[in-house]
C-alpha cells in the first residue's frame, strides 16, 4: 500500500496554483448560476401523472393519477364500482347505504361521508380522498369549491342516464386501470341495449305510456330518466310534450291522455330485499282503483305495472328497459328475459347472487 | 225616539244590510267561480258539454265530473270555509291579528302527524290514517297552547310565541323524519306540503265536512262572545263571559276545523290568516256575519287557486298553497294601503 506523502509545491507552482483555483472557481460560480437559473426557471417537475376527465356537466377535470382513495356519493357510482371491481379503493360511501344492507354487503360498513344530496365535508375531509364522485347537480357546487380548501378533488358522474352511461363507464375505466372490466359491461350493454332496439325500428304507431314517478301523478316527461327509458323501450310517452321532467299532472289529464301502458315507479326502499310481488302488486291495484280511471285504455286491459327503483334509472336501467320494452310490445321480445338479464348482472358484474322481486308483474319477472 | 238614537238605528239598520249585501255577492261570486271551475279542466270537454255531463250519465264525461271535478271543487270550498273559519275565530279568542292555523303551530302539528303516518306507518287506508295522524297532532299541538295559557295566565302574545316557537319545532322534526324516508316517501312529503286537491273522493269530503262543519253552529252561538272577546278578557269578564271556558272550547273546535281541512289535501297556507282579515276590512268584527263571511271569503280564495292552479300551466298543476299566497298577497295588501282607517 502506498502511503507517500505529496510533495511541498514550489513558489511558481504555487502562484499558478492560484491562477488555476481562482478559474476553478470562476468555473464553480458559473455552473451554479446555470443550474440555480434551470432550477428557478425550468417548470416545475411532475409528480405524479394526471388524466383529463371530461364530467357529465362538459367539463374537463384533471384527475392525478393513480387514484387509491374514493368517495362515493351515491348509489349508482358505488355500483359502477363494484361493476368495474374497484371496491377496494372506496373509503366511504352515503349514508343511505345502510337501508340496503343485503345489496351492498361489506361496503354498509364502509366509513360514511353523509348523504348523497348533503354530504358531511368534514368526514370527507377525515377519510383523505384522492376523488369524490356525485352526481352532477347533487350536492350543489359548494362541493367543488369547499373541496378545493379542503384538499380533495370532485368528479362529476350522471350514471343513471342511458345515453352517457356507457361512455362514463369507460372514463372511470381508464381512470382506474380498469379498461377490461369497463370495456366488458359496456360490451353487455350494447348488446342487450341493440338488442331491444333492433326489434322497435319496424314499430310504426308506438303503443302510448303514462310513466309515473314515486310521487302519484308526478308524469315523467323530457328530461327524467323515466321518459328516457319509455321511449328507448318503444313507448310514446303521453307526457313527451310536457315542459319539464317531473310535472304534476291531474287526474283528468291522464284520463284524457288514455294510455295504452302505464308504468309506475315504486321505492320499497330495495327489491332486492323484497320476497315477494305483494308491494308491488298492492300499489298496482291502488293505481288500477284510481277513481274514474277504468276508461283509462291501459286499466281496461290491466297494461298496469309497477318497477323498483332499482332497475329504474341507474346501471341496471337496461333491466328495466326490457322489462318495459315486453310490457309495451308484447310479443315481440321473446327470447329477451328480463330476469335473466338481471341475474347475469348481478351474479357476473356485481358478484352477488340473483334475488329480490322488481316488479308487480312475477311472471315476466322471474328467471327460468 | 230621540233623533240621536233614530240616527243610530238608520246607521244599524243601513250596517246590517251592506254585511246581508257583501253576503249575497260573496255567495253569487262563489257559485260563479263553482261554475268556472266545473267547466274547465284537462279533457277537453267545452263548458256546456262539461255542466250537461253533471246531469246526463254518458260514461267518460260524467265520471269525470262526478268522480274528479264536482269533489274537488267541493273539497275546494270546504276546507276555504274552515280555513277562513277557523282563522276568524283564532284572532278573536287571542285577541290578535297574526294568529292563524299556521302561525299557531296546529297547522305544522298536523303536517307533522301526517308525515309521521307516510314514514313509519305504512299500508292500507293510507289516507285515513294520515287525516287520524294529523288530527291527532294538530289536538297536541292546540292543547300545548293551551297548557302554557292555563300554567302561566298567558297573554295571547304568549300563546302567539307558543304558537310560533311549536311551529318551528314541528317543521324541524318533519325536515328530519325526511332524513330517513325512501325517495318515494320524501316525495310524498314534499308533495303533501304544498297541497292538493287532487287524492280527494267523496267519502274523504264525508269526513271533512264532518269535521270542519260540525264545530261552525257552537262557533256561531257564541259570536256575542267572541265580540266581546276581541275587547280584551277584563271587559269581557265584566260582562260575565267565562274567557278560561270559551277560549278552551274555541281552540278546541277551531284545531278540530283546522285538521279537517288539512288532513286530506295537506298544506294550504296564508288563507287562514287573510279571508278574516278581507272580510274584517270591508264588513267589520261582529262575529255573527264574521264567522260565515270569512269562511265563505275562505272558500271563495281556495276555489279561485285551485282552478287557476288547474288552468294556468295546463296540464301542468301548480300546487295550490302555491297559488293562494299568489292570489291572497296582492290582494290583501291592495286592501290593507286602500283603507285609511284602522279596522283591526
Amino acid at each position: 500500500m502506498n502511503t507517500t506523502r505529496p510533495k511541498a509545491a514550489p513558489s511558481s507552482q504555487k502562484s499558478h496554483c492560484a491562477i488555476e483555483w481562482a478559474g476553478k472557481r470562476l468555473q464553480i460560480l458559473l455552473c451554479c448560476w446555470v443550474l440555480g437559473g434551470f432550477l428557478f426557471f425550468a417548470p416545475a417537475p411532475t409528480l405524479a401523472a394526471s388524466l383529463s376527465i371530461t364530467d357529465s356537466l362538459g367539463r374537463t377535470v384533471e384527475i392525478p393519477q393513480p387514484v387509491h382513495r374514493i368517495v362515493a356519493l351515491n348509489s349508482d357510482i358505488l355500483e359502477v364500482l363494484r361493476t368495474l371491481k374497484a371496491q377496494d379503493l372506496v373509503v366511504g360511501v352515503f349514508s343511505e347505504i345502510v337501508r340496503e344492507p343485503e345489496f351492498w354487503g361489506d361496503l354498509v360498513q364502509k366509513p360514511k361521508a353523509g348523504s348523497w344530496r348533503d354530504p358531511d365535508l368534514e368526514a370527507i375531509v377525515r377519510l383523505a380522498p384522492d376523488l369524490v364522485i356525485a352526481y352532477s347537480r347533487n350536492p350543489g357546487p359548494e362541493l367543488e369549491k369547499k373541496g378545493e380548501a379542503l384538499g380533495f378533488r370532485v368528479l362529476r358522474l350522471d350514471l343513471y342516464r342511458i345515453e352517457v352511461l356507457e361512455k362514463e363507464v369507460r372514463a372511470l375505466g381508464l381512470l382506474l386501470g380498469k379498461e377490461t372490466e369497463a370495456d366488458r359491461f359496456c360490451r353487455w350493454h350494447r348488446q342487450h341495449l341493440d338488442a331491444v332496439r333492433s326489434k322497435l325500428d319496424a314499430v310504426a304507431d308506438p303503443p302510448s305510456v303514462y310513466v309515473e314517478s314515486y310521487s302519484d301523478y308526478h308524469a315523467a316527461g323530457p328530461g327524467s330518466g323515466g321518459h328516457e327509458m319509455c321511449l328507448v323501450s318503444g313507448g310514446r310517452c303521453v307526457a313527451g310534450d310536457l315542459s319539464i321532467p317531473y310535472a304534476v299532472v291531474t287526474s283528468e289529464w291522464v284520463i284524457s291522455r288514455n294510455p295504452d301502458v302505464i308504468v309506475k315507479a315504486a321505492s320499497f326502499g330495495n327489491g332486492y330485499a323484497v320476497n315477494n310481488a305483494g308491494p308491488f302488486n298492492r300499489r298496482r291495484n291502488a293505481i288500477m282503483n284510481r277513481p274514474a280511471w277504468n276508461h283509462v285504455a291501459a286499466v281496461e286491459s290491466g297494461r298496469v305495472y309497477v318497477m323498483d327503483s332499482a332497475i329504474w334509472t341507474g346501471p341496471r336501467a337496461i333491466v328495466g328497459i326490457v322489462y318495459m320494452a315486453r310490457w309495451i310490445h308484447p310479443g315481440r321480445f321473446p327470447d329477451l328475459h328480463p330476469g335473466d338479464l338481471h341475474r347475469e348482472y348481478l351474479e357476473i358484474f356485481q358478484g352477488i347472487p340473483y334475488k329480490g322481486v322488481f316488479v308487480s308483474d312475477d311472471i315476466a319477472g322471474k328467471a327460468p | 225616539m230621540s233623533s240621536h238614537a233614530e240616527a243610530l238605528c238608520r246607521n244599524y239598520r243601513a250596517y246590517a244590510g251592506a254585511r246581508i249585501l257583501f253576503l249575497f255577492v260573496v255567495i253569487l261570486l262563489l257559485l260563479g267561480l263553482t261554475a268556472i271551475g266545473l267547466s274547465v279542466g284537462a279533457s277537453g270537454m267545452s263548458p256546456l258539454e262539461a255542466l250537461s255531463a253533471l246531469f246526463v250519465d254518458n260514461g267518460r264525461a260524467h265520471s269525470i265530473m262526478w268522480i274528479l271535478r264536482l269533489p274537488r271543487i267541493v273539497m275546494a270550498v270546504l276546507v276555504g270555509f274552515g280555513l277562513g273559519t277557523a282563522g276568524a275565530v283564532f284572532q278573536a279568542i287571542l285577541q290578535n291579528p297574526l294568529a292563524s292555523p299556521f302561525t299557531l303551530g296546529i297547522g305544522s302539528g298536523a303536517g307533522l302527524g301526517a308525515v309521521t303516518v307516510i314514514l313509519f306507518f305504512g299500508g292500507g287506508f293510507q289516507t285515513y290514517r294520515m287525516a287520524l295522524g294529523a288530527f291527532i297532532f294538530s289536538l297536541v299541538s292546540a292543547f300545548i297552547i293551551l297548557g302554557v295559557a292555563r300554567m302561566r295566565r298567558a297573554s295571547s302574545e304568549t300563546m302567539i310565541l307558543t304558537g310560533i316557537a311549536q311551529m318551528f319545532l314541528f317543521s324541524s322534526v318533519t325536515s328530519l323524519f325526511q332524513y330517513m324516508g325512501t325517495m318515494e316517501q320524501v316525495q310524498e312529503v314534499v308533495f303533501w306540503f304544498f297541497g292538493s286537491l287532487s287524492k280527494v273522493g267523496w267519502p274523504e269530503i264525508g269526513l271533512a265536512a264532518l269535521m270542519i262543519l260540525l264545530p261552525f253552529p257552537f262557533l256561531w252561538r257564541r259570536a256575542w262572545d267572541l265580540n266581546l272577546l276581541t275587547a280584551g278578557d277584563e271587559s269581557a269578564l265584566a260582562l260575565g263571559v267565562n274567557v278560561e271556558h270559551l277560549r278552551m272550547a274555541a281552540v278546541v273546535s277551531a284545531s278540530l276545523v283546522t285538521a279537517g281541512c288539512i288532513c286530506f289535501t295537506g298544506v294550504i297556507g296564508f288563507v287562514g290568516l287573510v279571508a278574516p282579515h278581507i272580510t274584517r276590512m270591508i264588513i267589520g268584527s261582529d262575529h255573527h256575519t264574521l264567522l260565515p263571511s270569512s269562511g265563505l271569503v275562505g272558500a271563495l280564495i281556495v276555489v279561485a287557486a285551485d282552478t287557476l292552479g288547474r288552468t294556468l300551466w295546463a296540464p301542468q298543476v301548480i300546487p295550490i298553497g302555491i297559488v293562494t299566497s299568489f292570489i291572497g298577497v296582492p290582494f290583501f295588501f291592495y286592501l290593507l294601503l286602500k283603507r285609511s282607517r284602522e279596522y283591526w
